[in-house]
């Protein structure tokens, strides 16, 4: 039997409508790299889709950051930051 | 300006959350930017300090605040990064820091009517040579917010190369710098 490939390998076909200017360059890069269109567009395409997750996740920690300091006092954060105040006893 | 590329860095735990509540527009840009490009690599001891901080503020909380710092705890632990675990590694380094430098190099902290016990402020210095050790071992550079404590550490790497046999030098970033 035949075993797939990883998933990240798997193709599909489809049906796109690019920017002209942007498909013109992509098909000069094609040429001069004598590979065809598709390698260059599933190139690109994975670069910016890599760009965008690295975005989204650097906001989704950014988020949960404000999450967890953001509504705290600065005694709170104190305690957060590993300092330990108590309150002074009065000498007598 | 430290280039985020230069990373991933070890952040200290006053210097994570320092960063993260910056109310500069630079270093938020700076964070976004690290945070694209990595995650956050804490040590275990900064999960420690922040889940005691946190237990800690919700027992001395009234009722009704405890939901919120539930609510900032599960927020900070949904988001953690990278978090490194102690090893027979660190351990021996730390132990040569803590026999050299057996006192903190300050103090213990004063706000107000308010005071750090000497036991605490021993104990947040401990934490801070396993934190730098960790950063030392695993060749990563330090984020801290505290000169004082980390400066000392470094000191004594310097000064006694023969203890920490082709370790060092421990590389700091100060985290008020990065921008």
């Amino acid at each position: 039997m035949a075993r797939r490939g990883p998933r990240s390998k798997a193709k599909r076909r489809t049906t796109l409508t690019l920017p002209a200017e942007a498909l013109e360059y992509a098909g000069r890069i094609a040429r001069s790299r004598k590979v065809n269109l598709s390698t260059v567009i599933g190139e690109a395409l994975t670069d910016g889709l890599r760009i965008h997750q690295a975005t989204e996740r650097s906001e989704e920690v950014l988020n949960s950051y404000r999450q967890a300091f953001g509504g705290m006092s600065e005694r709170e954060m104190m305690l957060l930051d590993g300092i330990v105040l108590e309150p002074l006893r009065r000498k007598r | 300006m430290i280039d985020p590329a230069w990373g991933p860095f070890l952040f200290d735990t006053s210097a994570e959350s320092w960063l993260a509540r910056s109310p500069e527009p630079a270093v938020q840009e700076w964070l976004q930017l690290y945070l694209r490009l990595h995650q956050v690599n804490v040590s275990v001891v900064t999960v420690v300090e922040r889940t005691r901080g946190y237990a800690l503020s919700w027992q001395r909380a009234e009722e009704k605040r405890r939901p919120g710092i539930e609510a900032a705890r599960v927020a900070y632990l949904r988001q953690l990064g990278r978090v490194w675990a102690l090893d027979a590694g660190m351990g021996i380094v730390a132990g040569e820091v803590m026999a050299l430098l057996p006192h903190p190099p300050t103090p213990p902290r004063r706000a107000h009517n308010l005071a750090e016990s000497r036991q605490e402020r021993l104990a947040r210095w401990r934490f801070d040579i396993l934190i730098a050790v960790t950063a030392l071992v695993l060749r990563m550079r330090l984020i801290h917010n505290n000169a004082e404590d980390f400066e000392s550490i470094r000191g004594a790497i310097e000064r006694w190369p023969s203890r920490f046999n082709k370790l060092g030098p421990l590389e700091l970033i100060r985290c008020t710098l990065v921008v």
